[in-house]
């Protein structure tokens, strides 16, 4: 009985990771044709043991000649992706979600610790330190762009 | 003549090493010492006398934080670790969570773990967390909750150090240099 619910679980769960790779291959593919004006650099995914939300730090650079705006994020490996910006005054941490982040022309914007990152939240499976999460990131012009986050710990940073 | 003034030089010279200030933020007059009464990353109910006897650093912070908690603890960590081993073995941290809700001794445990043995995490009710926010003038405020019932915490960003007696010493701020938060750390240790 047990078995057989954990079964069906487990069925979902390959489903559900198959469906997300053949989305993140067909839009990988578009993203190619599409997003040469930008480049990330430096995509890494601060995570802890257990089911800690993630921090994905990275520099996007816009070489095009028009402004771009990153709208979303999104990863089969999480079933949550937010853009976020933490920030510091008065002796008090605070922290909260963006809907967007224009990138002008020529501009490298920094996604860095204590500053903007992707908040990557419940994870669909363990992921181990050096493991690689395939990301893709969501542009408000229907761009679309696949980046490969490595897996680090905080404590290496 | 000479004489004198060397002796007045010396003496001025002295009086400065010896009233010299932390290179951090001074509280040692404005925050009371440390007491509490928590719950430790093993599940078990702890006073704060429990750690006198060694200098403490602490922080308020919560484990579903994903950026500034972590690098806050991990630069902490990597400040220690680049000590000598008896300053290094001196000191202990603890993480205090604002968020007991979702932050049991089974989480806090397996996320301390990740930073190094001197960590260690401490929950409790509300009610005690609040006695020890309340104690150190801390606010904190739960943020509103999304669809998956997940939810920010704003909290105090200082890491505060204790020396063995328990008395508040000073306060690390993210603008304070690293150089100046590891030379305070390792006069803490050296202080009797």
């Amino acid at each position: 009985m047990a078995n057989k619910a954990l079964n069906v679980t487990a069925q979902r769960v390959t489903q559900r990771l198959a469906l997300s790779a053949l989305a993140l291959l067909l839009t990988a593919g578009v993203a190619q044709a599409q997003t040469q004006t930008l480049e990330v650099s430096n995509a890494r995914l601060s995570l802890l043991p257990g089911n800690t939300p993630g921090a994905g730090y990275f520099e996007l650079y816009n070489t095009g000649d028009e402004a771009v705006t990153l709208v979303g994020a999104k990863s089969p490996a999480f079933d949550s992706v937010e853009i976020h910006v933490s920030s510091e005054h008065d002796g008090m941490a605070h922290m909260h979600e963006l809907t967007s982040i224009e990138i002008a022309s020529g501009e490298r914007f920094e996604f860095a610790p204590k500053g903007h990152h992707l908040m990557f939240m419940r994870r669909v499976e363990p992921l181990n330190i050096g493991d690689d999460v395939d990301v893709v990131l969501e542009f408000s012009d229907e761009q679309q762009l696949p980046v490969t986050f490595n897996v680090v710990s905080p404590a290496s940073m | 003549m000479y004489k004198l003034l060397l002796a007045a030089l010396t003496s001025l010279l002295l009086a400065g090493c010896s009233d010299q200030s932390w290179r951090t933020t001074d509280v040692a007059d404005i925050m009371p010492s440390l007491d509490f009464s928590l719950v430790d990353d093993n599940g078990d109910n702890v006073q704060a006398d429990e750690y006198l006897g060694k200098p403490t650093l602490v922080y308020f912070g919560y484990t579903f934080c994903p950026d500034v908690c972590p690098i806050t603890l991990a630069r902490l960590g990597d400040a220690i670790r680049q000590l000598d081993d008896e300053t290094r073995d001196e000191i202990q941290v603890l993480f205090i969570s604002v968020d007991p809700a979702r932050d049991t001794p089974e989480v806090l445990k397996r996320y301390t773990n990740a930073f190094g043995p001197e960590f260690t995490g401490l929950t409790g009710d509300k009610a005690d967390i609040d006695a020890i926010t309340n104690r150190y003038r801390i606010a904190y405020e739960y943020g509103e909750e999304n669809e998956n019932g997940d939810y920010l915490v704003t909290h105090s960003s200082a890491v505060f150090a204790f020396d063995r007696e328990g008395n508040a010493q000073f306060l690390v701020r993210d603008s304070h240099p690293i150089t100046d938060v590891q030379a305070d750390i390792k006069r803490l240790t050296e202080k009797s």
